[in-house]
C-alpha cells in the first residue's frame, strides 16, 4: 500500500512554495520526515512483495550471469590458467566489481562517522554492497590461480630478475594467495556484520509481522534484542568499531590487489600513488552507485517519500570532491612520469596513457572526471535527483575504463621477469568470451545485490526514525528552516 | 556545537573579544621585545651570510638544502591551517569551525611569509631572486653568460604558487574582517579610528552588504582551495621532479606534501587557540568541546598522512633500486638518522595520536598542547629526513657523503627566528585585529537552539540551506 501525501511530512515546494517565502529557500522535496508507523509497515510490505519490474531484473541479472558463466567456462578451456594474459578482462571485471562493492559500505560508515543525518536514507543501500563480498569471494578464486609466480621460474636468462617486483618482496608466508583471499574472505565478513548489526533493530521489528521463512530469519538474526538502552548503546559502538576496522581493511585489501594484479604485473612501474588512486576510484564510483540505486528506487521503487533530494544534495558535494580529487591524484602520477623523462616512465605513460591505451585513458579521463566536474558543478544539478546519479554512472563507466586500461595492460605487459617495460605492447581488445565475462560479472554482483533486498528492507528504518528526532521545521525570524541537532 | 553554554549577549561579546586590542596587557610589551630581539639575532645572522657567503652555513657538496629548504617546506606546511580550517569548514558548515578560522587565516599569512624569506636567504644573493618572480621573455641572467630563467623548472613554479596563495589569503582574511572592523571603527578614536574607517568600507551592515560579503566568503572559500592543495604539490614537485636524488622522485609526494601539511597546520592551530584562549580569557569562545572537534579532526588525518607515509616508504623499497635502497638504508639503519625518524614517527603519529583518542584527553587543553606541539616537531623532522639522508647519498657509487651536513650555528639562529617571528606577528595583530571572528560567533548566537528528546536537551542549530 502506498502512503499517500498526507502520511508524510514534505517541505519545499509540496506546499507550493518553490523558492524563499515562508520556507527560508527550501527546494522541492528537499526533507522529507517520514512517519514512523507507516514506514515500518511500507518496509515489511516492499520487503514481502515481488513487483513486476523487481521479477524482469532479478530474472536479467541472472540471465547475464549465467552468460558470464559461459564465457568463464569457454575461456577455461580455450588457454587455461596457466598464463595470466587470456584473462586480463576477467582481471579487469574482478577489479571494477571487488573496488567498487568493497567500496559502497564506507559510506554508511564513514557519514555514520561524522555524524551526518543526511546520510540516513542511504545507510542500508550502501550496506548492502557487503552481501556482494560473497560474489567477491567466489570470483577471485581464478584470480589466484592465473597469478604468475613471484620467483622466476626460469632463472638466468637475459636481464631477467630472479625475483619480480612485488609488494612481497622476499615472498613471506602465504604471500600472495593466502593474505590476498584473507583480506577479499575478511573485508566481505565485516561488511556483511555491518550490514547485521545495523539491520538487527529492523528485524526485530520486522518479526512481529513476518511469516515464514522470512519470520524465521529474522527471529533468528535479531536475536534477543528487544531495544533497551545497554543494547542501543552495544550496537551503535559495535558498528562505530566495525566500521573503523573496515575501512582500514578495505584500505590494505585494495593496496594488496591492486599491487599484485596491475602494478606489479607491468615491469618497471613503481608508482606509490597508484593504491591511493585505486581506492580513491572506488569511493567515487561506490557513491556514484548508491546514488543510482537511490533514484532508481525513488522514481520506480515506491521510495520517493523516504528518500528527499537532500540526500542527493549532500552525497553530491562530497561526489564533487572525490571527482577532483581522482583528477589531482591522476595529475600528480602523470606530471611525476612525464616531467622525469625516464625511459622506463615513458614507456609506462605511452602503453598505459598514449599509445596502447590512448583511447581508453581517454574514454576514462572523460567519464571518471570530465562528465561527472561538469555536471556536478552546478548547483541545480547538485540539488536534483537526477543529476548526482547521472554523474555517477558516468564515473561508473570511466572505472571501468580504468580497470581495462590498467589490469587488461598489466596481464598483456609480456615477459613479466624483465627489470623495465623495453617496448611498448600493443593493446588487447575483448573477444566475445571476454564481453560475456564482463556482463556476467556486473550482472551476478547486481542478482546478488537485488536477492538481498528481499531480506533486508532498502531504508534503515531505526537511523530515519532517530533521524526524525534530530531534525525538524524551525521558525526563525521570518522564514522556516530546518533545525538539525547533533548529540556529542 | 557548542554543549550546555548560556547565551552570550552581543554587548559582552564585543567587549570579550576586542579585550586584545582596546586593553593592553603588562605582559605583552616585554613579550614583544624579547620575541623581537630574537628576530633581530635572526635577521643579523642572515646579514652576516649574504655578507661572508655559504661558507658560514654547514651546506656543502652534495647536500646544497639542510635547514633553509626545511624550514620552508615547515612553513609552508603550517600555512595549510587556514584554508583547511575556514574554507572546508566554512563549506562544510561545521559549527565548530566559528572560533577558529580568524586565527588559521591569519597564521597562514604569517607562515607564508616566513616561509618565502627561507629560500630568499637561502639563495645566499637574495636581490636575484628577482627572477624566480619576473621570468621576463627576452631577459636572461645577469652572468652576461646568456643563462635564462628556466620556466620548466619546479623552483620557478614555486614562488609563483606562494605568492598566489599569500595574495589570496590576505584577501580571504581582509574580506572575512570587514564587518569586525566596523565595529573597532565604532569603537575607536583618533588615527586608529581613521585606519579603521578605511578598512571597514563604509560598511554598514545591511542586508545587501551582508549578502555580498557571505557570497565573498563563499566564492573565496571554493577558489582559494585549488590554490591550497597546488602550493604544497609544487612544493613537493621540488623534490619530487628531481629524477637524480633517489627517494625524491615519488608518484606520492604531492598529496603526502599536502597531507602532511594539514596535520601540521591543523594542530599548529589547535595550539595557538590554547594559546589564545588562556593569555585573552576567551574560556566562553574556545571551549574544550572545540578543541575536542580538531582533536577528532587530527586523529583522521594524521592517520590519512600515516598511510601516505607507509605508501612512500614501502614502495621505496619495492622499486629494488641499489641507489635508493642505500638512501633507505641510511635513514632507517644508520645512526643518527635512524633515532631521528624514530622520534619523527613516533611524535608525528603514534604519540599525538594515542593521546587524542581518549575524549578525557581531547579536552585536557594541556594534553592536548603536548599532542599538537609534538606533532610539529615531528613534521619538521620529516621534512629533514626527506630532504638531506637523500643528498648525502646522490652520488652513492662514488663516494660516501653521510653525515656531511652539521648546521652552523647561523642556520640554528636563523632558524630560531623564524618561529619566534610568526609568535610576534601573531602577538603583535592580536593588538590590530580580533583573533576571534565577532560576527560569526555572533551569528552562531542567532543560529544556536536546542531540541528536546525526551528528557534530554540535544544542541541544534537553525540550517539556511
Amino acid at each position: 500500500m502506498a502512503a499517500s501525501e498526507s502520511e508524510h511530512i514534505h517541505h519545499g515546494a509540496a506546499h507550493g512554495d518553490d523558492h524563499g517565502g515562508v520556507s527560508g529557500g527550501h527546494y522541492p522535496g528537499m526533507w522529507i520526515f517520514p512517519n514512523p508507523r507507516v514506514m515500518t509497515r511500507e518496509m515489511a510490505e516492499k520487503v514481502s512483495a515481488m513487483p513486476g519490474m523487481f521479477t524482469l531484473g532479478l530474472l536479467l541479472t541472472f540471465a547475464l550471469l549465467v552468460l558470464g558463466v559461459v564465457g568463464f567456462i569457454a575461456r577455461a578451456a580455450a588457454d587455461g590458467f596457466d598464463d595470466r594474459a587470456p584473462w586480463g578482462y576477467y582481471m579487469a571485471t574482478f577489479s571494477f566489481i571487488f573496488m567498487v562493492t568493497s567500496a559502497a559500505p564506507v559510506a554508511a560508515v564513514a557519514f555514520r562517522f561524522t555524524k551526518s543525518h543526511w546520510r540516513r536514507p542511504l545507510s542500508r543501500v550502501s550496506e548492502l554492497f557487503g552481501v556482494v563480498g560473497i560474489f567477491n569471494i567466489i570470483a577471485f578464486i581464478p584470480m589466484m590461480m592465473i597469478f604468475p609466480p613471484i620467483l622466476n621460474p626460469n632463472p638466468g636468462q637475459g636481464h631477467d630478475l630472479e625475483i619480480r617486483r612485488t609488494i612481497w618482496f622476499e615472498t613471506p608466508i602465504g604471500a600472495p594467495h593466502a593474505w590476498d583471499f584473507a583480506g577479499v574472505i575478511g573485508l566481505a565478513v565485516t561488511a556483511i556484520f555491518i550490514l547485521w548489526l545495523s539491520a538487527v533493530p529492523d528485524m526485530a521489528e520486522a518479526r512481529h509481522t513476518a511469516t515464514g521463512f522470512r519470520g524465521w530469519l529474522y527471529r533468528t538474526l535479531a536475536g534477543h534484542w528487544y531495544g533497551t538502552k545497554r543494547q542501543w548503546n552495544a550496537q551503535k559502538a559495535g558498528l562505530a568499531l566495525l566500521g573503523a576496522f573496515y575501512f582500514m581493511t578495505l584500505i590494505f585489501v585494495h593496496f594488496i590487489i591492486s599491487s599484485d594484479y596491475a602494478q606489479s604485473m607491468i615491469p618497471g612501474w613503481k608508482d606509490s600513488i597508484f593504491p591511493v588512486f585505486y581506492s580513491l576510484t572506488g569511493f567515487q564510483v561506490a557513491l556514484g552507485l548508491i546514488l543510482i540505486i537511490l533514484y532508481v528506487m525513488r522514481r520506480w521503487g515506491g521510495f520517493q517519500e523516504y528518500y528527499g533530494k537532500s540526500v542527493f544534495w549532500s552525497a553530491s558535494k562530497v561526489q564533487l570532491g572525490l571527482t577532483l580529487l581522482w583528477a589531482y591524484h591522476l595529475f600528480a602520477f602523470f606530471i611525476t612520469y612525464w616531467f622525469g623523462r625516464l625511459v622506463v616512465e615513458q614507456n609506462i605513460i605511452k602503453y598505459l596513457f598514449a599509445q596502447s591505451y590512448g583511447g581508453v585513458f581517454v574514454a576514462n579521463l572523460v567519464l571518471s572526471f570530465g562528465i561527472p566536474f561538469l555536471l556536478l558543478l552546478w548547483n541545480p544539478v547538485r540539488r536534483s535527483a537526477w543529476g548526482p546519479p547521472l554523474a555517477g554512472l558516468s564515473a561508473a563507466a570511466g572505472a571501468l575504463m580504468f580497470s581495462v586500461r590498467v589490469f587488461v595492460g598489466g596481464a598483456n605487459s609480456g615477459n613479466i621477469y624483465a627489470p623495465f617495460l623495453n617496448e611498448v605492447p600493443a593493446a588487447v581488445y575483448p573477444d566475445i568470451w571476454d564481453i560475456f565475462i564482463v556482463i556476467g560479472g556486473i550482472g551476478g554482483a547486481a542478482f546478488i545485490y537485488l536477492a538481498a533486498t528481499k531480506i533486508f528492507p532498502m531504508l534503515s528504518v531505526w537511523e530515519v526514525k532517530e533521524g526524525a528526532l534530530y531534525q525538524k521545521m524551525g521558525r526563525l525570524i521570518r522564514g522556516e528552516y530546518l533545525v538539525l541537532a547533533k548529540p556529542e | 556545537m557548542q554543549e550546555g553554554r548560556t547565551p552570550i549577549p552581543y554587548r559582552q561579546i564585543n567587549r570579550e573579544l576586542l579585550v586584545s586590542i582596546l586593553q593592553s596587557p603588562k605582559w605583552f610589551p616585554i613579550t614583544v621585545t624579547i620575541l623581537g630581539l630574537i628576530v633581530l639575532g635572526g635577521f643579523s645572522a642572515a646579514g652576516y651570510l649574504v655578507n661572508k657567503g655559504f661558507g658560514v652555513t654547514g651546506l656543502n657538496r652534495p647536500v646544497m638544502w639542510g635547514f633553509f629548504i626545511t624550514n620552508f617546506v615547515f612553513w609552508i606546511g603550517i600555512s595549510h591551517a587556514g584554508v583547511m580550517l575556514s574554507a572546508i569548514l566554512r563549506l562544510s558548515k561545521a559549527e565548530w569551525r566559528r572560533p577558529a578560522t580568524r586565527a588559521a587565516e591569519i597564521l597562514t599569512v604569517f607562515s607564508l611569509m616566513t616561509a618565502m624569506m627561507m629560500p630568499l636567504i637561502h639563495t645566499g644573493r637574495p636581490w636575484r631572486t628577482v627572477y624566480w618572480i619576473y621570468t621576463l621573455p627576452f631577459v636572461p641572467y645577469d652572468y652576461a653568460r646568456g643563462i635564462w630563467p628556466n620556466v620548466r623548472s619546479p623552483l620557478v613554479w614555486d614562488p609563483s604558487a606562494v605568492y598566489t596563495y599569500l595574495t589570496s589569503s590576505i584577501l580571504f582574511v581582509l574580506v572575512a574582517l570587514i564587518p569586525d572592523f566596523a565595529v573597532l571603527r565604532d569603537r575607536t578614536t583618533g588615527l586608529s579610528h581613521r585606519i579603521y574607517t578605511i578598512l571597514a568600507m563604509g560598511w554598514r551592515g545591511n542586508p545587501r552588504q551582508w549578502k555580498l560579503q557571505i557570497i565573498a566568503g563563499v566564492l573565496l572559500s571554493a577558489l582559494i582551495l585549488p590554490v591550497f592543495v597546488s602550493v604544497h604539490s609544487i612544493v613537493s614537485w621540488d623534490f619530487g621532479m628531481a629524477v637524480s636524488v633517489k627517494t625524491w622522485h615519488s608518484t606520492i609526494f604531492a598529496p603526502y606534501f599536502v597531507v602532511g601539511a594539514v596535520h601540521s597546520g591543523v594542530s599548529a592551530v589547535a595550539f595557538v587557540m590554547i594559546i589564545l584562549r588562556y593569555i585573552y580569557g576567551w574560556q566562553n569562545y574556545i571551549r574544550p568541546e572545540h578543541i575536542d572537534a580538531l582533536g577528532r579532526l587530527l586523529i583522521v588525518v594524521a592517520t590519512g598522512w600515516f598511510y601516505f607515509f607507509v605508501m612512500e616508504i614501502l614502495f621505496g623499497f619495492y622499486g629494488r633500486e641499489a641507489d635508493e635502497l642505500a638512501v633507505r638504508d641510511l635513514q632507517f639503519m644508520q645512526n643518527p638518522w635512524n633515532i631521528w625518524m624514530m622520534v619523527f614517527v613516533f611524535t608525528t603519529y603514534f604519540l599525538p595520536v594515542g593521546l587524542w583518542l581518549p575524549r578525557a584527553f581531547r579536552r585536557n587543553l594541556w594534553i592536548m598542547s603536548i599532542a599538537c606541539i609534538s606533532v610539529n616537531i615531528g613534521m619538521w623532522l620529516e621534512r629533514f629526513i626527506i630532504i638531506v639522508p637523500g643528498l648525502q647519498n646522490k652520488q652513492v657509487f662514488t663516494f660516501s657523503w653521510y653525515n656531511s651536513y652539521n648546521p652552523s650555528a647561523v642556520e640554528w639562529a636563523i632558524i630560531g627566528a623564524t618561529f619566534a617571528l610568526v609568535s610576534m606577528l601573531m602577538l603583535i595583530i592580536a593588538r590590530v585585529v580580533p583573533l576571534i571572528p565577532l560576527y560569526d560567533i555572533k551569528e552562531y548566537e542567532v543560529l544556536r537552539t536546542e531540541v528536546k528528546i525526551g528528557r534530554v536537551s540535544v544542541p541544534a542549530v537553525y540550517r539556511e540551506d
